[in-house]
C-alpha cells in the first residue's frame, strides 16, 4: 500500500468521524420549542396555510402531504431554487458550482463501481458493464469539472467585485473557492491525459483491495489527488457542510409544526427539560446560580401579590 | 461596512439621512422627511447611542472602566450560556445551526424591510448582528479561536462599544423572519436577534424598558402590561357594556369568570384602553352568534400579550403558564385569542411545548372562529354597509409564523361588496411587517419613535399607499384592516405622523369592527372615521 492510499484512508476516516460527530451533535440536541415558518409543504395548502385555519383543529386527524416535502426539497437541493428566486445574480455562479460538485460526486461513484467490477476482471475493454461505468464516469465528471470551474471562478469574481459581498467575505472564503476550483481544473487536466479514467480507476481499485497501485500516476494526477484528500478531511470542519443545516433547519425547525397532543415521547422530553438547572444571572430570573430548575423559575411569579392594588 | 467595525472607537457608527431612505409612493413622492431628532446633550451623556444616534433602550453608559469590563465579561458568560442545553433547551438547535451555517450570500438582505427602507445601511443587514455574534463566539469562545482570526474572518474586538451597539442593534430588527424564509441554507437571522435579546435580558438585565419593566413585569405584577389591575377590569367591562348599548340599542352582558364556559376569550388589554370598539365588537358578534364564552379578570388572564416572546424565555414561560392555568381553572374547552398577532404565536405555538400534553389546553385563533361564525350563517351581513376600498395587513406572527392566511380573507370577502378588497403586494406569508413587530409598536424611549417612523414602518406604509393608488382622493374613504393590536398601534402612528388620512383618506381598524359594521341587525354605523366623533380615539 502506498503513501497516497494511506492518506486517502486517513482523510476518509477524518471525514466520517467529523461529519458523523456533527450530525450526532445536532441530532441529540434537545427538542426545541416550535419555531415553524410558513409555507410548510406538508400542510398541503399552497397559499401557506396551516391546520390553525381549521376550527377545532385538535379534534381532526392531521393529513401530512409528505410528497409535497420532496417536491419542494428536490429542486431546492438540485437547483438551489431559493437563490434562483431571490438572488439570481449569485445563482448564475452558485448553481454551476454546486451542480459541478454534484456531478463530480456522481462521477466518483461510477468510478468506484468501475473499480469494483475491475477487481473481478471486468474492464471496459471486455465488459459492457465496466464500459458503461466508464462512460458514466466521463458523462458525470467532465461536465462537473467544467461547470465547477466556471462556478468557482464566477464566485471568486463576484465576491471580489460585488459590494454586497465584499464586506462579508473573508480570506478563508477565497481559499475555499480556490481550493475547489483547483480540484476541478486539475481534475479536468487529468482527464485530458487519461480520457478513460484508467489510472483513477486503478487507484480506486487499490483502495478497495488494500493492494498496490500498478499504473504509474502523473505528477498532475498526484496533485489533483492531494487536493482532493486535503479537502475531504477539511470539509466537515467548515460551514460548507450546509447540507446539515438544510436538513435540520427545514425538517426539524421550519417544518416542525407537530402540536403537543400528549404523546409519550414528547411528554418525557418536556418533563426532563423542566428539571434542567438554570444559571442565568439577571436578577428577575432568580435562578440562584443553578439551584433552581426551569420548572421552579417558570412557575414562580416574583411580583405576585407584592404590589397588587 | 464590515461587522468587525462595530468595535470602532467613534462617536457614531452610522447616520440615517432622509435622502438615503427608500422612496415613498404618491402622494409622498415629493414629501420632505423630518430627520431623526438628535438626542439632547444630557441624554447623549447618559445613554449609549453610538450605533446610529438612536437610543431605544436608554442604556446607561458605564461609569468606570471596571464596570465596562464587568459588563463585557457578563456578555461573554451569557453567550456561553446561550449555547448550553441546560440554559437554552428552548432554542439551542435552531440557534446553533444558524450560528454555524451562513453561506454569506446576502439573499436575506433584500428580504429585510429595515435594511431596504434605511437605504441599505450595512448595520441593518440581517447578517450584520448575527455575524458580530458569530465572530465573538468563534474568537472568544471556541478553542484556538484567536489563531488566524483575521484570515478566518472573525477578528473582532470585544469591548464595551461592541456590546452597547449590539444591544441597540438587537432592537433594530422586528423579528419578522422574512430573512429566514428566503435563506437558501435555512439560517434564521431573526432567531439570532431573538437569542441576542435573551442574552442581554436573562444574563445582564438589559431590555427595552417598555417590554420589560413596563411590560412583562407590570403584566405579572398588576395583571396587565397596561397597568390595568384586576379590580379595574370589571369596571372597564361595564363601561363597554354601556357603550355597546349606546351603539346598538341592546344591553349585552359580557360574561366574566364563567366556570365551564366553552371558550376563554383573551384580548390584548391594550384594546380596552386604545380601541374599546374591538372588544365591544367581539361581544356583539359572540352574543349574536350564541357563543358560550367568558373573559377572565384573574391576574394576567385578561391580557393576552406575552412580551417575553420577544426577549426573555423565562418571562415568556411565566405569562404563558398563567394563561393556561387560568383557562384550566375555569374549565373551558379552549382559549380563543383576540386580535393580537404575537399573542397568537406565543400561546398557540411557542407555549405548545412548555408542559406535558395532558396539562395543555387547546388554543384557537379568533380569525378562524370569526370565519366559522360567518360560514355558519348565524349572523346576517350586508356587504353594502362596507362600501369602501379595503386592504388587509397580515400580522407576521399569525400569518408567516402560524399559517393563518385564509380565514381573515374569507371574512373580508363576505362582508365587503365584490371588488372592494385590494391585496397588498406581497401579502400572506410573504407580507411585510408593520414595522412595530417584536415590541417596537409600544417602544418609544429616547428617539426610537423617529427610527420606527423612518425605517421599520416605511415598507408597510409604502405597501398601504400602493394598495390604493388611483383612488388617493381624500374624499374616498379607505380602510386598512389590521387584525392585531400591535400592528394597529404602529399603523396608527404611521398614519398620524404622515397625516395620511388628511392627505389620502386612508384609515385603519380591526377585523371585528368591520364585521359588526356590516351586520344587518346593526342600525347605526359601527365604524367611526376620524373627525366623525370628537370623542373618537380610534
Ligand atoms: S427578522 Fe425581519 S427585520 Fe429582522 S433581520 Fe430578518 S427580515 Fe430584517
Ligand atoms: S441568506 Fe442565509 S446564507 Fe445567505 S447570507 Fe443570509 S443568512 Fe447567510
Amino acid at each position: 500500500m502506498g503513501f497516497l492510499q494511506i492518506l486517502t484512508y486517513l482523510s476518509g476516516l477524518v471525514f466520517v468521524i467529523a461529519f458523523g460527530a456533527k450530525l450526532l451533535k445536532y441530532a441529540t440536541m434537545p427538542m426545541h420549542v416550535r419555531w415553524e415558518l410558513y409555507p410548510i409543504p406538508h400542510e398541503g395548502k399552497e397559499w401557506g396555510g396551516s391546520f390553525y385555519e381549521e376550527i377545532d383543529h385538535w379534534k381532526k386527524v392531521r393529513h401530512k402531504d409528505h410528497m409535497a416535502q420532496y417536491r419542494f426539497m428536490v429542486p431546492e437541493i438540485l437547483f438551489i431554487r431559493a437563490l434562483h428566486e431571490d438572488n439570481k445574480p449569485l445563482w448564475y455562479w452558485s448553481f454551476p458550482f454546486h451542480m459541478g460538485l454534484y456531478l463530480c460526486i456522481g462521477g466518483l461513484v461510477f468510478l468506484g463501481f468501475g473499480a469494483f467490477v475491475q477487481i473481478f476482471g471486468m474492464v471496459p475493454e471486455n465488459s459492457a458493464l465496466a464500459s458503461l461505468f466508464q462512460s458514466l464516469t466521463t458523462v458525470f465528471a467532465v461536465p462537473g469539472y467544467i461547470l465547477g470551474t466556471i462556478g468557482a471562478l464566477g464566485l471568486i469574481v463576484k465576491r471580489t467585485t460585488d459590494s454586497n459581498l465584499t464586506d462579508v467575505t473573508a480570506g478563508i472564503d477565497f481559499m475555499n473557492l480556490i481550493w475547489l476550483g483547483l480540484l476541478f481544473v486539475t481534475g479536468f487536466i487529468v482527464w485530458l491525459q487519461d480520457p478513460g479514467f484508467n489510472v483513477s480507476r486503478a487507484f480506486f481499485q487499490s483502495l478497495l483491495t488494500f493492494g498496490p497501485m500498478k499504473e504509474p500516476m502523473s505528477a498532475i494526477h498526484v496533485v489533483n489527488l492531494l487536493i482532493f484528500i486535503g479537502f475531504w478531511a477539511y470539509f466537515p470542519f467548515t460551514p460548507m457542510t450546509h447540507m446539515v443545516s438544510k436538513y435540520f433547519m427545514w425538517d426539524k425547525v421550519k417544518w416542525d409544526d407537530n402540536p403537543n397532543r400528549g404523546d409519550a415521547g414528547m411528554d418525557s422530553k418536556i418533563k426532563k427539560y423542566l428539571t434542567y438547572p438554570v444559571t442565568w444571572a439577571a436578577v428577575h430570573i432568580d435562578s440562584q446560580g443553578g439551584k433552581k430548575t426551569w420548572a421552579d423559575i417558570a412557575t414562580t411569579n416574583p411580583w405576585d401579590n407584592k404590589e397588587q392594588k | 461596512m464590515r461587522p468587525e467595525e462595530i468595535s470602532k472607537k467613534t462617536e457614531q457608527l452610522v447616520t440615517i439621512k432622509p435622502e438615503d431612505l427608500s422612496p415613498l409612493p404618491f402622494p409622498y413622492d415629493t414629501y420632505e422627511e423630518t430627520p431623526i431628532t438628535p438626542l439632547k446633550e444630557e441624554q447623549k451623556k447618559k445613554w449609549e447611542h453610538s450605533l446610529d444616534g438612536v437610543s431605544a433602550l436608554t442604556l446607561p453608559k458605564p461609569e468606570t472602566p471596571e464596570e465596562e469590563e464587568r459588563l463585557v465579561k457578563a456578555f461573554l458568560s451569557g453567550l456561553e450560556k446561550l449555547m448550553t442545553k441546560e440554559n437554552n433547551w428552548t432554542f439551542l438547535q435552531p440557534l446553533m445551526l444558524s450560528m454555524e451555517y451562513c453561506a454569506k450570500c446576502q439573499t436575506c438582505a433584500d428580504a429585510c424591510p429595515a435594511f431596504e427602507a434605511s437605504g441599505r445601511k450595512d448595520i441593518y443587514r440581517p447578517t450584520f448582528r448575527a455575524d458580530v455574534l458569530r465572530k465573538i463566539a468563534k474568537k472568544y469562545l471556541s478553542k484556538g479561536g484567536k489563531i488566524l482570526a483575521g484570515f478566518r474572518g472573525h477578528d473582532i474586538d470585544l469591548n464595551w462599544d461592541t456590546i452597547a451597539r449590539l444591544a441597540e442593534l438587537a432592537y433594530r430588527c422586528t423579528l419578522c423572519r422574512r430573512c429566514a424564509s428566503v435563506c437558501p441554507v435555512g439560517v434564521d437571522n431573526g432567531l439570532i436577534t431573538h437569542e441576542l435579546r435573551k442574552l442581554f435580558s436573562q444574563e445582564m438585565g438589559i431590555a427595552g424598558p417598555e417590554i420589560h419593566e413596563k411590560g412583562s413585569v407590570k403584566h405579572l405584577k398588576f395583571g396587565s402590561s397596561t397597568g390595568m389591575t384586576t379590580a379595574a377590569v370589571a369596571d372597564i367591562i361595564e363601561y363597554l357594556e354601556d357603550d355597546i348599548e349606546e351603539k346598538t340599542g341592546k344591553r349585552i352582558k359580557i360574561p366574566l369568570n364563567k366556570k365551564g364556559a366553552e371558550i376563554l376569550l383573551i384580548h390584548n388589554a391594550g384594546e380596552f384602553m386604545a380601541w374599546p370598539e374591538n372588544p365591544m365588537a367581539f361581544a356583539i358578534l359572540f352574543d349574536a352568534a350564541g357563543i358560550d364564552y367568558t373573559l377572565s379578570t384573574d391576574l394576567v388572564g385578561y391580557d393576552a400579550v406575552n412580551y417575553g416572546l420577544w426577549y426573555d424565555d423565562v418571562q415568556f414561560a411565566r405569562v404563558a403558564l398563567k394563561h393556561i392555568e387560568i383557562a384550566r381553572n375555569l374549565g373551558v374547552k379552549k382559549i380563543v385569542i383576540g386580535e393580537c398577532g404575537h399573542a397568537h404565536k406565543a400561546l398557540s405555538v411557542i407555549a405548545d411545548r412548555l408542559l406535558p400534553g395532558a396539562q395543555m389546553i387547546p388554543r384557537e385563533s379568533s380569525y378562524t372562529l370569526l370565519n366559522d361564525i360567518v360560514k355558519s350563517g348565524k349572523i346576517k351581513f350586508d356587504p353594502t354597509k362596507n362600501d369602501f376600498p379595503v386592504t388587509l395587513h397580515d400580522p407576521c406572527n399569525a400569518v408567516r409564523l402560524m399559517g393563518i392566511v385564509k380565514p381573515q380573507r374569507e371574512v373580508i370577502n363576505a362582508i365587503f361588496p365584490p371588488g372592494r378588497f385590494r391585496e397588498m403586494e406581497p401579502h400572506g406569508v410573504k407580507n411585510y411587517c408593520c414595522g412595530g413587530g417584536s415590541g417596537f409598536a409600544i417602544m418609544s424611549s429616547g428617539n426610537f419613535t423617529d427610527w420606527k417612523r423612518l425605517v421599520s414602518g416605511r415598507k408597510k406604509l409604502t405597501q398601504i399607499l400602493n394598495a390604493f393608488q388611483g383612488e388617493m382622493d381624500p374624499s374616498i374613504k379607505k380602510m386598512v384592516c389590521a387584525p392585531c393590536s400591535n400592528c394597529k398601534g404602529q399603523i396608527r402612528d404611521m398614519l398620524e405622523s404622515y397625516e395620511v388620512y388628511e392627505k389620502t383618506g386612508i384609515w385603519y381598524t380591526g377585523l371585528v369592527e368591520l364585521m359588526v359594521n356590516a351586520m344587518v341587525d346593526q342600525e347605526k354605523p359601527f365604524l367611526e372615521w376620524p373627525g366623525e366623533d370628537d370623542d373618537d380615539d380610534m
